[in-house]
C-alpha cells in the first residue's frame, strides 16, 4: 500500500493554477501541450499546399492517413458516411496523440483522467444527436425511440444515457489501467522489466483511438440512418 | 479483511470471464477468416468492436475495484 501511494499521486491530476475562480488542472495543461504539437504539426504540413497529384512525401503521408479514416468508416458505415470523415478523423488524430503523449518523460497522459475522456464522450454523443436531428427532423428523431415497438422505449432511453458512459470508461479504464500497471512494474524491476508493457500501450493507445471512433461512427450510422 | 477479498474478487471474477470471453470470440473470428481470407478486413472491423465491448465491463469491474481499494 506504501508503494501505491507513490504511485498514484503521479496519475492523479492536481490544480496548477486558478483563472479567476476556476481551477486549472495538470490534464488542462497537458492537453494544452498535446494540441500545441498538434497545431504546429497542421501548420507545418498545410504550409506547403497540396496539389491534385502528390509531389511531396508529405502529402502521400497524409493521404494514406485519410484513405485509412475512410476505410473505417466504411467498415462501421458504408459509403453514405463518408462525408462524416472530418467529424471522426478528428477524435481519432486527437485521442491517438493524447494516449501517445504518455511516453514523454514526466508527462501524465491527459485521457489518464476520468474528466478528459468524459468530456469527449459527451462532445461525441452531442455531436451524433445533433447529426440525428438535423438529417431526420425532430419528428423523426422522437420516432427513433419507439421503433420497433412503443414497448422499447425504456430500453431505447436507457441504451442511449448507457452510450457516453461507457465511451468515457472504456478510454479511461485501459489508458489509467495501464499506466498504473508499468508503473508499478517500474517499482518492482526499474531495469528493463517495464519495456514490454510498455509497448503493449504504445498498441493499447492505438487500438483505444481506433475503438472509440468506430463506435462513434456507429452510432452516428444509427441516429443518422435509422434501424 | 473481507473488503480487501471482495476488492480483490471485485476484479479477478470480470477479469476471468471476460478473458474467457474474449478468446472465445478470437478463437472464433480466427477460424472463420482462415477459411474465408477474403472477408477478413469486414471481420478483423467488428472482432475489435466486439472485443472493446467486452472489455468495457471488465473496465467497470476495474473501476469499482479502484473505487472500493480506497477503503480498505
Amino acid at each position: 500500500m506504501d508503494q501505491m501511494n507513490e504511485v498514484l499521486p503521479g496519475l492523479i491530476r492536481k490544480v496548477v493554477f486558478h483563472i479567476g475562480p476556476i481551477p486549472v488542472t495538470s490534464t488542462v495543461v497537458n492537453t494544452w501541450v498535446v494540441m500545441l504539437v498538434l497545431f504546429l504539426l497542421v501548420f507545418l504540413i498545410r504550409r506547403r499546399g497540396f496539389e491534385y497529384k502528390p509531389n511531396t512525401s508529405v502529402q502521400a503521408i497524409v493521404e494514406v492517413i485519410v484513405t485509412f479514416f475512410y476505410s473505417m468508416i466504411e467498415q462501421g458505415w458504408g459509403p453514405a458516411g463518408r462525408k462524416y470523415m472530418p467529424l471522426v478523423g478528428s477524435f481519432f488524430t486527437a485521442i491517438f496523440f493524447l494516449n501517445m503523449s504518455w511516453f514523454i518523460p514526466g508527462f501524465t497522459s491527459p485521457t489518464t483522467d476520468l474528466m478528459m475522456t468524459a468530456a469527449l464522450a459527451v462532445v461525441a454523443i452531442v455531436l451524433v444527436h445533433a447529426m440525428g436531428i438535423r438529417k431526420k427532423g425532430f419528428g423523426g428523431y422522437v420516432r427513433h425511440y419507439i421503433t420497433p415497438t412503443p414497448i422499447m422505449l425504456p430500453m431505447n432511453i436507457l441504451e442511449e444515457i448507457i452510450k457516453p458512459f461507457s465511451l468515457a470508461i472504456r478510454l479511461f479504464g485501459n489508458m489509467f489501467g495501464e499506466s498504473m500497471v508499468a508503473s508499478i512494474m517500474f517499482l518492482l524491476v526499474p531495469l528493463l522489466v517495464p519495456v514490454p508493457v510498455m509497448m503493449l500501450g504504445l498498441l493499447l493507445g492505438t487500438v483505444q483511438a481506433f475503438v472509440f471512433s468506430i463506435l462513434v461512427v456507429t452510432y452516428l450510422a444509427t441516429m443518422v440512418e435509422g434501424h | 479483511m473481507s473488503v480487501a477479498l471482495a476488492t480483490a474478487l471485485a476484479i479477478l471474477i470480470p477479469a476471468a470471464v471476460s478473458a474467457i470471453s474474449q478468446a472465445w470470440a478470437t478463437s472464433s473470428a480466427m477460424h472463420a477468416m482462415s477459411r474465408q481470407p477474403e472477408a477478413a478486413d469486414a471481420m478483423r472491423g467488428v472482432l475489435l468492436i466486439a472485443l472493446a465491448f467486452m472489455e468495457a465491463l471488465t473496465l467497470f469491474a476495474f473501476v469499482i475495484a479502484i473505487v472500493m481499494s480506497g477503503k480498505v
